[in-house]
């Protein structure tokens, strides 16, 4: 089985690097390029901190999720429901640091609310939460498609996106001269609230024993449904709250496509992580550097930008295949002893 | 009269809807039974779609384009196959993998090739048959005889996967694989050989589906097109529980959603066209809620099979 993962790695690898020659580049100086970009300029660093801070928070929510075994792929529909949440009612909030605060719950609640319905729909009656998320997803898309155009549109009616919200609900920037606002702080915090609900919680330990087994789990009174339910709301809480952070640190309204792609990032970055919320902030920002540094080339037109994506795939088959290379001899060998 | 037209039009383009989810739901029967979830066909179908629009337009002939989309179906199957059933990895995992790999291998692949003249490439695609000279009759006409090929030979895929799965040996053994392995094992057959087959079968039929969309359904490929019909085809197979007729009829109400919600739009120009177009992802969202009891789900689905000697 070693020699056979060994295989999947050099193949994967092939696959890449014949992806990047087909476009007409030179790997090594596309890794070069990207390493560029992204590290050694100001802007491109700062860049991907920005775009480190939502998908922490989110890849902290997946982490929750993937360790209960529950495949939520649906967290982009879940920052919309959040976003949408909380910008429809800023309006209502008091314009000082407690709107702040409200104008986030609004978004967790928001998150929650999306993941919910599938948390619902699972705990309930059993269904798949991976299509639920999903098809939630293409719903939430629709209906931020026509809330910009229709309820929520501004008031001048020429651009499909909100009003402002009050500069007063704007989280302030943390180092001057930058984009860099304060929900990196935020997102810190959760690392650290995630760290202790998984490892020191009684929530973190039901949602290994679901995750290792769902019959143990039910020997010891857990029942994996309602917490598989719970789990889809608590991390689509995350979704949210990442939607809202992002509103009001960054772009002060609501518009289409504002967080291309961050809930099926925030999957690779959890992965990546081994679903240790440690590791999460780490596995975030290289994607970032990443997305910026490739972003930058095929701005260029040195590759298209899609290799992001066959990127993500990839990071994820190799690390299911590096965990075969390097953990599975032992289990075997306990298994064929045992 | 004018009813039975628009019904007669409802039906023909529901089933030409419905063909693409029918396909690849045929192919996620397969697999499932024998035991393996793939959650990417997603991703094969924006591979198969984006491989036979390129064919079709280099050889000047959409079969050409569907063969190799079946070929490129079967190669990510393979992948899946290898990844589940030789490196026993998590399957979702693996099949969430895939789906980016689909994603970004389609959108890639077309920004690097028809997307270069910056001018819509002309697709010589699939044209509705006119069987027996019966396409013209009242009703019936266009329902049961202006199909597209495809259309029949989808029927024809799941009546044989029906009855290769309740009348043959291969059937009984895949069933086995998927519902009790160690049956297979004990009995001297190879789980993994079966899964890897058909998995990578699984493969090819939802690269005929991504086919069918962009050769016969639309004349062309736009990144990301296959919008949910990957899932949607998934919850058919649920909702059918593993019946590949039944799932081919589940697809066919999806079609018949589709069709309806792009008809309703003219009729209702006061609501936002959005409202229509979230139709058949509600449809699915219900179904499985109401659907999901698991009583017919293949005992192993989902878990690696390893000797235990």
């Amino acid at each position: 089985m070693k020699r056979e993962a060994t295989t999947a790695v050099v193949l994967l690898v092939l696959m890449v690097v014949a992806a990047i020659l087909a476009a007409g580049a030179n790997p090594l100086l596309l890794v070069a390029g990207i390493a560029e970009r992204a590290l050694f300029t100001r802007a491109g660093l700062l860049e991907a901190l920005l775009r480190t801070i939502p998908l922490t928070v989110m890849g902290l929510g997946i982490t929750i999720a993937f360790r209960a075994r529950v495949f939520n792929i649906g967290m982009d529909g879940q920052l919309i429901a959040g976003s949408v949440v909380a910008v429809a009612l800023a309006p209502l909030l008091p314009a000082n640091a407690a709107g702040i605060a409200l104008f986030l719950l609004l978004g967790v609640l928001g998150g929650a609310l999306w993941g919910g319905i599938a948390g619902l729909i699972k705990a309930r009656y059993g269904g798949n939460e991976i299509i639920v998320t999903i098809m939630l997803n293409y719903i939430a898309i629709q209906l931020l498609s026509w809330l910009v155009r229709g309820p929520l549109q501004e008031s001048m009616r020429i651009i499909p996106r909100t009003d402002s919200i009050d500069k007063a609900l704007r989280l302030p920037i943390i180092f001057e001269g930058t984009r860099i606002h304060l929900g990196l702080v935020i997102a810190a915090a959760m690392i650290i609230l995630v760290a202790v609900l998984v490892r020191r919680s009684r929530f973190g330990f039901k949602l290994d024993v679901v995750g290792a087994n769902e019959h143990a789990a039910r020997y010891a009174g857990i029942d994996p449904r309602r917490i598989a339910g719970l789990v889809l709301l608590v991390s689509g809480a995350f979704a949210g709250l990442a939607g809202a952070v992002e509103i009001s640190g960054l772009y002060g309204r609501l518009q289409e496509g504002f967080a291309p792609g961050f809930g099926i990032t925030a999957i690779a970055v959890a992965l990546v992580a081994r679903l240790n919320p440690l590791l999460v902030p780490l596995a975030a920002f290289l994607f970032s550097l990443l997305y910026v540094g490739l972003g930058a080339l095929a701005r260029n037109g040195v590759v298209p930008f899609p290799l992001i994506n066959i990127l993500e795939g990839t990071v994820i088959l190799l690390f299911l295949a590096g965990s075969v290379a390097f953990s599975r001899r032992r289990k075997v060998a306990e298994a064929t002893d045992g | 009269m004018d009813e039975v037209l628009l019904l007669t039009g409802l039906l023909a383009a529901g089933i030409r809807l419905a063909t693409p989810i029918a396909l690849a739901a045929i192919g996620e029967t397969l697999a499932q039974r024998s035991g393996v979830i793939n959650v990417g066909i997603e991703g094969i179908m924006l591979v198969g779609a984006f491989v036979a629009v390129l064919f079709t337009v280099e050889a000047g002939n959409p079969w050409t384009g569907l063969v190799a989309a079946i070929f490129a179906g079967g190669a990510l199957g393979a992948l899946h196959a290898y990844f589940t059933v030789r490196l026993k990895v998590e399957q979702i995992v693996s099949g969430i993998a895939l789906l980016f790999l689909g994603l970004g291998l389609s959108g890639y692949g077309f920004r690097l090739t028809l997307a270069q003249g910056g001018e819509a490439v002309k697709v010589p695609g699939f044209s509705e048959l006119d069987l027996f000279g019966l396409s013209g009759l009242p009703v019936v006409g266009p329902i049961l005889f202006g199909q597209h090929a495809l259309v029949y030979l989808t029927v024809l895929c799941a009546l044989g996967l029906a009855w290769i799965l309740a009348r043959t040996r291969l059937g009984i053994l895949i069933k086995a694989a998927g519902d009790y392995p160690a049956a297979v094992d004990a009995a001297g057959g190879s789980v993994d050989r079966i899964r890897f087959f058909c998995v990578s079968v699984g493969g090819m039929f939802a690269g005929a589906g991504g086919a069918f969309l962009s050769t016969a359904q639309l004349w062309g490929f736009v990144e990301n097109m296959v919008a949910g019909r990957g899932f949607l085809a998934i919850s058919c197979v649920v909702f059918a529980r593993w019946n590949p007729l039944g799932a081919v009829l589940i697809a066919l109400g999806f079609g018949i959603a589709d069709a309806a919600q792009i008809r309703l739009q003219s009729y209702f120009p006061g609501v936002p066209y959005q409202f229509f177009v979230i139709v058949p992802y509600v449809v699915a969202i219900i179904s499985l809620a109401v659907g999901s009891r698991s009583s017919q789900m293949p005992a192993a689905l989902g878990i690696p099979f390893v000797h235990s000697r």
